[in-house]
């Protein structure tokens, strides 16, 4: 990759691209289902993506339902039953052509559907089906990596907050108790808050030695 | 005695800050754990010094620190971000919504008094005195 920068959104919308260019189709969608368990526009080519980002489809209706439930790549001329994607498609849905959905199939699971057109309805796609099963693996890859990345970008935060909160408090009573706000202490008693201390010392220094080394892209 | 207003939402840090900002900071302290209502007792007590957790119930430290700098009555009250949330966008964030300064936790409770006068010294006020 030239340009480390760039986001798994582009990098997604770069591979959409380059899907469809080289199956000299005229759009490619990559849909991914959501956690409201839709299927939405996850990276476009051929269509504004302003357009596609309010798209959200049901993953268990029609040919979408075929393809999402049964792992099964499905060639389509029903070009008005794909919901609000429908009018975005009409200009390229014209009589003797056809879509090819492709499950996007993780390890255990569909995640989404990459939506190819239009073809020619003589062309022969259905005998390519390693080169297209090939494509959706592609994307389910960047799709794993990019939630990864979200979920990592969240943790990240999080566990360095959920540690340091307990932290304060076991390290605030101890550092009161031998700054001698409640009186002297000495002894086996000083000797052993001074260890409990450290441990806490030691465990702030490991946290941010952790989130110092994150770099999740 | 300088009005400290500390916003902390965990109940032993609460303890701890009341403890250290009354003896060695020789504060009058007032503490809310409800992050929505700092800027109504920001409003009603008039503190010379606000210290912020980030992560609050109801509103978070950095939606109080931008409603407490847009509202002239309170906008010159220095504000001190007191928080586990220490990631350095976090901190840049705090420092462009215009607090003036940033400690994390934990924190060393006899240091305190210290690092928060260091914090205010460009404004000529300090605790414990």
């Amino acid at each position: 990759m030239d340009n480390p920068q760039l986001s798994f959104e582009q990098i997604l919308n770069a591979t959409v691209r380059m899907l469809r260019t080289t199956w000299n189709a005229k759009v490619c969608l990559f849909l991914q289902k959501d956690d409201q368990g839709e299927l939405c526009v996850r990276a476009a080519d051929g269509l504004s993506s302003k357009k596609t980002s309010s798209v959200k489809l049901d993953p268990a209706q029609g040919d979408i339902g075929e393809c999402f439930s049964k792992n099964k790549i499905v060639e389509t001329s029903a070009f008005t039953a794909f919901g609000a994607l429908s009018p975005l498609i009409k200009r390229h849905a014209k009589k003797g052509y056809k879509f090819v959905l492709v499950p996007v199939s993780g390890e255990t699971r569909v995640l989404g559907i990459l939506f190819f057109g239009p073809f020619p309805n003589k062309e022969k796609i259905l005998p390519r089906e390693a080169e297209l099963r090939s494509a959706g693996a592609l994307c389910a890859v960047l799709s794993a990596h990019w939630r990864l990345y979200q979920w990592m970008s969240n943790f990240v935060p999080q566990l360095n907050h959920e540690l340091r909160t307990p932290l304060t408090a076991v390290q605030g009573s101890i550092g009161m108790v031998l700054g001698g706000m409640f009186g002297q202490v000495g002894g086996d008693v000083k000797e052993m808050l001074e260890m409990a201390q450290k441990g806490c010392e030691r465990t702030v220094r490991a946290i941010e030695d952790y989130i110092n080394t994150q770099n999740p892209r | 005695m300088v009005k400290v207003l500390v916003a902390e939402d965990d109940p032993d840090i609460q303890v701890i800050l009341k403890m250290v900002l009354t003896r060695l900071g020789k504060c009058d302290v007032s503490i809310t754990f409800q992050g929505d209502q700092v800027f109504p007792m920001a409003k009603a007590n008039h503190p010379e010094l606000i210290l912020l957790d980030v992560m609050l119930p109801e509103m978070s430290g950095f939606e109080i620190c931008k409603l407490l700098k847009a509202d002239p009555e309170t906008q010159s009250v220095p504000i001190i971000f007191l928080t586990a949330r220490s990631m350095p966008a976090e901190i840049q964030e705090a420092m462009t919504l215009g607090a003036l300064g940033y400690l994390a936790k934990p924190f060393d409770p006899m240091a305190l008094v210290g690092q928060i006068n260091q914090i205010l010294s460009p404004l000529g006020i300090s605790i414990g005195a």
